[in-house]
């Protein structure tokens, strides 16, 4: 293979992830009547608003405090207290995320300090400022977004009495599958906080009057009233303690935590679903039966088709477990799998799951496109799944791509594509299998073709 | 609904009282009665007022040098900025060679903690190398991104070693983003290393035909500029390079040989045009292809310049055919938009060139801006001697040419040049703001407050800007068009692309998705009844009871 020079990681072609900051903005958009600044140059925000806006088909507020060449020598304090003054007077927000950027990080910023003397110097001692600090040479977006989360619940939660409800956090899924999880967790009665919760704010209806800030979100007072919470479930089986805000409201607050995989697949929905008539006391209402049937319907009637795909799966390192699981409990056996995320516990978490299949898997962290397409090719891969860089793929090796994940930019729908709980998971397998039967449809000459055909008399 | 300075007044008054009076120098309502309206522009974004605004590495990476298809753009930097310039422009490119377009790939040196500390001069070297030994482009560009002129990489002592040993050449740009006060500096940074460092690096040293022509500041956005072309080869020019859509190192290195060096986008090139100029002698004229009756002006202006009889005659045979093919064509859209208003705001040049075509279609632009531009793109270069250079600007090095001494010719004789002058835009752009009807409104760097607070009170028919506003008016129930990525059309260049857009904007206005917004049992009541005299019961019947 002409790609595999020695040295291979000098150079970065086609990335598999985006940077830290981008993935920090995700959470503050999930919180009730919340904004948040980005503290540098401000083509970041302007980039990254542009990249969530095309994904969610939703303005993004995104302020910046528009360091520049002065603010490197002598310090951005000033532009950010202004950038704050702006936004609260025009967003009147009820909190403010900040995060930093690599200008930010690189001039030795403490966001966290500057949060605190903004607050001192305004007479401000409720008002919740998080700062997050995410140079973008600090990690992928993957770990951007659960850092800004922890730092989220950190700033936030204090001592509550017990109140007998559950904390939900979730990693960076649909809007459409954050509907889903409330759903399932109000049939079963739940009393939840989910954290955050981008199901209307990014995916807001047509609703008049507009308002700057979209309605819905998770209430600054429910985050303040997690410790109270009887458990925390959170969908992050790849998440570092350190960026962990389960953990954190663990050790800080004595809050059992359950860690469960992404409630894709049946293992995993049911693992979820068993957890909370678990801790509620309750069953397994009749209609979430229902859909666990029809799901086990749907996978007996696709299995066949399945059982020829042979997949690469990449994109942020919690959805690719989910979606390895979900595959390979139906006969799709993933032969690559990647995440940009520099999460090395892929092949940990994995490696049991796929034991069985009979193959051998080529697991990539750190990973970036061009190591992917050598590996699809090198093993054969017929079927991608992931987000919208994946194209490439087909463009250039044919292999059809079924779009999953952020970013999704060259569709629309990303944000209702649905692939969470027992609906979910049907949805979501019906999408791949149908990839794969119009891929087998619309090669079907030629396969045979160049398989069986051979000139008389050769 | 005309708009007045109250109303104005009181869009501001939401801001804090030092933001008010920055922003209203950046508002004007045009009046042709006052003579030079002046708008503040180039200056510091305020911060957290959530503009559209871009940086200086944006500007150069992702606008000027990106389109260019046969080098590879090297983002020296963290991951982010080179997965967000990538491919995000639509700037399309076909290459003479297939092995030898690089536009589809993204190339970052994708730098950790550990390079911020210990620096990553070394990491590019060996990057460099790589992508010299892999890709085999006919050229690189490293473009830095913030931290790199923060840690002190030497990315030019970089680029200078590796073209010694590799023999291509390799330029970079200290775009980093905090350059300036938004993509703009980056235009000019790009501008100078392009000027500096890759024309008159070919040994072209005659003209090809006898009409060669460069097309600056055109991206070729959906393809925009192969209209143009067709239009233009048809006619019997010979275009030596597009500035920089679809364009190319191998026929960069040659922009020298031109004879008329056109512009289409003013702010993102108008230095290059200059020194142009200064190097080889060859003058710009201001053009505009975007619009039917500017197209027509434009090629009309060239045939003046090369003032040859057959080149005008064949220029008014082409003008004639297309315009017998457009016109039937355009008949329907323009019943439909006919009476409607616009905004028009986009970056540093299409905030003016689409009004015209929106005109033609009989739509009125109420408001327009630019997210970037200078006082000159408003009020024309006669404002330029007035200008101040200010600390901002002072950052972006300007680079002094001198004429070359092989190549530097006279194109035309200087009294013709001065003749011309009078009657076409040679060297020359009148601005945004003359060419304004009466009450509407220029906004420098609208933001996203103001875009909701003058949609209230403007009310417009159609919002046309990009995909970050965007959202705000359709929510708001009103029809968008994108301007820099034509939401994925185009061309609307030329004489084909003006049916293409008025195709698009046309169907904004027809579809019937906006009729559904306010749902039936609004228009009709579910129930029906009168007042009666009656006390505290209910005197509303229900129907039919």
């Amino acid at each position: 293979m002409p790609w595999k020079t020695a040295n291979y990681r000098n150079v970065n072609e086609n990335p598999c992830n985006m940077c830290m900051p981008m993935g920090g903005i995700l959470p503050f958009k999930g919180i009730e009547e919340a904004m948040v600044i980005i503290h540098g140059s401000q083509g970041c925000s302007t980039y990254m608003r542009r990249h969530i806006a095309e994904h969610f088909n939703e303005p993004i507020d995104v302020g910046s405090s528009s360091l520049n060449e002065k603010g490197t020598i002598y310090g951005g304090a000033q532009n950010l207290f202004q950038a704050l003054d702006n936004i609260r007077k025009v967003y009147n927000p009820r909190l403010i995320g900040i995060l930093t950027s690599c200008l930010a990080e690189t001039i030795g910023e403490d966001v966290e300090g500057m949060a605190r003397d903004y607050l001192k110097k305004q007479g401000l001692d409720n008002f919740p400022l998080v700062g997050v600090s995410t140079p973008g040479y600090g990690g992928t977006h993957s770990e951007g977004y659960w850092l800004a989360l922890k730092k989220t619940v950190a700033g936030l939660a204090r001592p509550t009495e017990k109140h007998g409800g559950i904390n939900v956090i979730v990693p960076n899924l649909s809007p459409a599958d954050i509907r889903e999880i409330k759903r399932i967790l109000e049939i079963m009665d739940v009393k939840y906080t989910l954290l955050p919760d981008i199901s209307e704010t990014l995916d807001r209806p047509i609703a008049r009057p507009y308002t700057k800030i979209p309605p819905g979100g998770t209430r600054v007072e429910a985050i303040r009233c997690m410790p109270g919470a009887v458990a925390t479930i959170q969908f992050g089986i790849t998440v570092e303690d350190n960026i962990s805000p389960g953990h954190y409201l663990q050790s800080e607050f004595g809050v059992p935590l359950y860690n469960l995989p992404v409630p894709m697949g049946v293992e995993s929905t049911d693992m979820f679903v068993g957890l909370l008539a678990e801790i509620t006391g309750g069953s397994v209402p009749g209609v979430l039966k229902l859909e666990r049937g029809r799901l086990l319907d749907c996978m007996v009637d696709s299995h066949k088709y399945n059982a020829q795909g042979r997949g690469a799966v990449f994109g942020d390192p919690e959805l690719v477990c989910a979606v390895v699981r979900t595959c390979a409990e139906n006969g799709l056996y993933p032969a690559v799998v990647a995440t940009g995320s520099g999460n090395s516990g892929l092949k940990e978490i994995l490696g049991p799951v796929l034991v069985e299949c009979g193959q051998d898997v080529c697991y990539l962290n750190e990973a970036d496109f061009m190591r992917v397409r050598t590996s699809c090719r090198e093993n054969g891969v017929n079927m991608a799944i992931g987000h919208s860089d994946g194209k490439f793929l087909t463009e250039s090796e044919g292999i059809p791509l079924v779009r999953m994940g952020f970013p999704i930019h060259d569709r629309v729908g990303g944000q209702r594509l649905l692939s969470v709980g027992y609906t979910g998971t049907t949805n979501f397998l019906d999408r791949v299998t149908n990839s794969l039967l119009e891929h087998k449809y619309k090669n079907y000459r030629a396969t045979m073709y160049r398989e069986f055909y051979r000139e008389a008399g050769k | 609904m005309a708009i007045n300075e109250k109303m104005i007044e009181e869009i501001l008054n939401k801001y804090p009282a030092k933001v008010k009076r920055n922003r209203k120098k950046h508002i004007v309502i045009r009046d042709s009665a006052q003579e030079n309206q002046e708008i503040e522009a180039n200056t510091r974004t305020i911060p957290g007022v959530v503009t559209n605004r871009g940086c200086a590495f944006a500007g150069c990476k992702g606008v000027v040098l990106g389109p260019l298809k046969d080098m590879v753009h090297i983002v020296h930097g963290p991951v982010g900025c080179g997965y967000y310039s990538w491919l995000t422009r639509r700037n399309k490119a076909r290459a003479e060679d297939p092995e030898k377009n690089f536009l589809a790939y993204c190339v970052s040196t994708d730098m950790q903690e550990s390079d911020i500390v210990f620096g990553g001069e070394k990491k590019l070297t060996r990057m460099i190398d790589e992508v010299v030994e892999i890709l085999k482009p006919n050229a690189i560009t490293i473009s830095a991104t913030c931290p790199v002129g923060l840690i002190g990489d030497d990315i030019q002592a970089v680029a200078r070693a590796a073209r010694a040993k590799h023999g291509v050449n390799i330029t970079a740009y200290s775009c980093e983003g905090y350059k300036g006060v938004s993509q703009s500096a980056g235009h000019h940074i790009a501008n100078n290393g392009l000027m500096e460092k890759i024309i008159g690096e070919g040994d072209l040293e005659e003209p090809p035909s006898k009409y060669t022509i460069n097309i600056l500041g055109e991206y070729n956005i959906g393809g925009d500029s192969w209209e143009v072309e067709r239009v233009l080869n048809d006619i019997g020019y010979e275009v030596q390079v597009v500035m920089t859509g679809n364009g190319s190192y191998e026929k960069l290195k040659n922009a020298h040989v031109a004879q008329l060096n056109l512009v289409q986008c003013h702010r993102s090139i108008n230095y290059i045009a200059d020194m142009l100029e200064t190097k080889y002698g060859t003058p710009w004229l201001k053009v505009n292809f975007i619009g039917i009756r500017a197209t027509i002006e434009s090629l009309r202006n060239m045939a003046l310049y090369f003032g040859d009889e057959a080149l005008i005659k064949r220029t008014e045979e082409v003008i004639e055919r297309e315009l017998a093919e457009i016109e039937p064509q355009l008949e329907p859209y323009k019943k439909i938009c006919s009476g409607k208003t616009a905004f028009c705001f986009v970056g540093g040049s299409r905030g003016h060139h689409y009004q015209g075509l929106y005109e033609e279609l009989g739509i009125t632009t109420v408001l327009a801006g630019y997210e970037f531009a200078h006082r000159d793109d408003y009020e024309g270069r006669d404002v330029l001697p007035n200008l101040k250079t200010d600390a901002d600007s002072k950052n972006i090095p300007d680079l002094h040419v001198t004429p070359d001494e092989g190549r530097y010719r006279l194109k035309i004789p200087v009294e013709r040049m001065e003749e011309l002058k009078k009657i076409i835009p040679l060297n020359d752009y009148k601005g945004m703001i003359n060419e304004m009807v009466d009450g509407s409104i220029v906004v420098d760097d609208l933001n996203h407050y103001e875009t909701d607070e003058f949609i209230k009170v403007l009310k417009p028919d159609l919002f046309s800007s990009g995909i970050k506003d965007k959202y705000i008016p359709q929510k708001m129930g009103v029809p968008t068009k994108q301007l820099h990525n034509y939401d994925y059309s185009g061309p609307y260049a030329g004489f084909r692309g003006a049916i293409n857009f008025a195709r698009d904007v046309a169907m904004g206005f027809s579809t019937p998705t906006w009729n559904f917004i306010v749902p039936p049992w609004k228009h009709n009541p579910l129930l029906e009844g009168s007042i009666e005299q009656c006390s505290d019961d209910t005197c509303v019947k229900e129907v039919g009871a």
